[in-house]
């Protein structure tokens, strides 16, 4: 990396710099790949059914409507889906961050019989495929009639290791000295953590957030085995399940749907953004 | 005596100590143990049984895994599993981190890049199967117009034909997840120290020299977590499947978690299913220590 390569600029010299300029031109080749899909999904939503199937395609609908959406919720029982997710979504998250912040702790900051065992049996769990739960998770579930209740849908997905990881790692950067201090003060354990550890662990903590929020309003496989009612069906189940199904060429209502589904998360992402990449970073991988 | 007391008081302090440890871990604990460890034995123990969806299990000893081992759907399934394995991971993880490269580059916009490759993150399954379904459909599809103006003559059915489904399959799960390893790979970039470059340049090292003499070997941490998980997501694959072909077509793209699914909770035959689940967990731990041994990190 000499000089010149820290700057972004594709000239060098006073002559252009072609090196420079490929990396350009490749980075705004996968932004197209990558960000194209996206677009496809919302204009094919807003386009009349005489529009859809239009060879070649076009990018934009001469008469754009929002038809298919309305068709969409009138059809299907999509706020209630929504509300499923949300409910879930937040059970899930909250019990995450708390369980997970507790665990921490003491897996950071103390020493206790079973420490390495304990943290080598959670970290393991990464490696063990979750298809082996379902059968045992599913007829747990049914033996204490908890089938189709939010509980069997967001309780087990709480009990993911990955959220443990990211904040024993952060809760290691913590220096000692401040933690000493509280003590000091006369602080009891659980004071330190409320005073010292969470307030110094927002990043991390907002990246377990979101991370654990957008993972349970995604999730497909354990939701679509253990609810069948509209009571408790998520959004991605019931797309899956009923819009996208039987419906083969009515790709209009189709796509509303996937629009739908999609628009609310890439709000949130958007809005959230920094805290999905800064997070990964602070919290360092490279233990 | 004065120093029994002092015994006392400080196994009292260790004994405290530990309680409160465990006080502190207690409700991830029992989320752990209730909803993870539990079921995993069970689903083992389920494994030589035969288990409906009511009643009580049976044991009848290797009997489901000897099922199996004859299955042709199941020998299939594994088979297409494999085969996915190599279209999807290693293009996850060769990509991931040219991807991480290109973004990690000081170009203008590169987080407006970065942004757009990671949003697929935030969509669920469900909506990038239904997209790329319409993506990928024969007729009018973006894909196969664009392909046309590039000179491929033949329209392709890519959900339609054995030979293409699962490639088919393989380019949306990239296109969904390969921001995950991005990111990770871009973290790891990040904390690579500015003075180790230096070093190689007055060795006189290009720039690709720079990538493998110091890049990659500085990479070996992140290696040994992004491959392995990358192989075993794949080996997972479910949701792709499910909503844009259900195995077919003719059972070409019928996987393990999918036959896992169906003998379970079509078929109900339990016992059946979770040994699949034991046999797909051997698999990935085999393949993870193999990986990990060939990287020498155990």
């Amino acid at each position: 990396m000499s000089e010149s390569w820290r700057s972004d600029s594709v000239y060098r010299d006073g002559s252009i710099n072609w090196g420079r300029l490929a990396l350009y031109a490749i980075m705004i080749f996968v932004a197209i790949i990558w960000g194209a899909p996206f677009v496809w999904m919302f204009v094919t939503s807003i386009k009349p059914d005489n529009e859809v199937f239009r060879y070649p395609p076009t990018w934009w609908p001469d008469e754009p409507t929002l038809m298919f959406y309305t068709r969409l919720f009138d059809s299907f029982p999509m706020m209630a889906w929504f509300r499923n997710s949300l409910i879930v979504a937040t059970i899930t998250t909250a019990l995450t961050l708390v369980t997970n912040i507790l665990a921490a702790y003491p897996l950071a900051r103390m020493r206790f019989r079973g420490r390495n065992i304990l943290l080598l049996i959670i970290l393991s769990t990464f490696l063990l495929p979750g298809e082996i739960l379902l059968v045992p998770l599913f007829l747990g579930m049914i033996k204490f009639k908890l089938a189709n209740t939010y509980f069997s849908i967001a309780v087990p997905a709480s009990a993911n290791a990955f959220g443990v990881f990211l904040m024993t790692q952060f809760f290691l950067t913590i220096p000692v000295e401040l933690e000493e201090a509280g003590r000091l003060d006369g602080c009891s354990r659980l004071g330190l953590l409320w005073r010292i550890f969470i307030p110094l662990s927002k990043p991390v903590i907002a990246t377990v957030a979101i991370f654990t929020f957008v993972r349970s309003w995604n999730d497909f496989f354990w939701p679509l085995i253990i609810s069948n009612t509209d009571a408790t069906r998520t959004v991605p189940v019931g797309l899956a399940v009923f819009v996208g199904r039987g419906l083969s060429m009515r790709f209009g209502v189709i796509m509303a749907s996937a629009a739908a589904a999609t628009i609310p998360a890439v709000i949130f992402f958007l809005l959230l953004q920094r805290y999905f990449v800064r997070g990964i970073s602070t919290t360092g991988l490279h233990g | 005596m004065g120093g029994m007391t002092k015994r006392k008081t400080s196994r009292w302090n260790s004994v405290k100590n530990d309680l409160t440890a465990y006080g502190f871990m207690a409700p991830y604990l029992l989320l752990f143990v209730v909803f993870l460890l539990l079921p995993a034995a069970v689903g083992v123990y389920a494994s030589f049984t035969k288990w409906g969806i009511v009643g009580q299990p049976k044991w009848i000893g290797l009997k489901n895994y000897n099922k199996l081992f004859n299955s042709e759907l199941f020998l299939d399934s594994l088979g297409n599993t494999l085969y996915f394995v190599i279209l999807a991971a290693i293009p996850l993880i060769v990509l991931g981190f040219l991807l991480a490269l290109l973004v990690h580059q000081n170009l203008r916009g590169r987080n407006i890049a970065r942004a757009i490759v990671f949003l697929p993150h935030v969509v669920s399954v469900a909506a990038v199967g239904i997209i790329f379904q319409w993506i990928l459909e024969r007729s009018s599809g973006l894909l196969n117009y664009y392909l046309g103006e590039l000179g491929v003559r033949e329209p392709i059915n890519w959900l339609g034909e054995p030979e293409s489904a699962m490639p088919a399959i393989a380019i949306t799960t990239i296109w969904w997840t390969v921001n995950g390893n991005m990111i990770i790979y871009l973290a790891g970039l990040q904390d690579i120290p500015a003075d180790l470059y230096e070093a190689a340049r007055i060795d006189g090292a290009g720039r690709w020299q720079e990538v493998r003499y110091v890049t990659i070997p500085m990479l070996l941490p992140v290696n040994a977590f992004v491959i392995p998980l990358t192989v075993i997501a794949c080996w997972r694959v479910f949701g792709q499947v499910f909503v844009m072909t259900r195995g077919g077509p003719q059972g070409a793209t019928f996987t393990v978690a999918q036959f896992i699914y169906e003998t379970a909770f079509t078929d109900f035959n339990m016992g059946l299913a979770s040994a699949a689940g034991v046999i797909l967990m051997v698999i990935t731990l085999g393949f993870t220590v193999i990986q990990l041994r060939a990287m020498k990190v155990i």
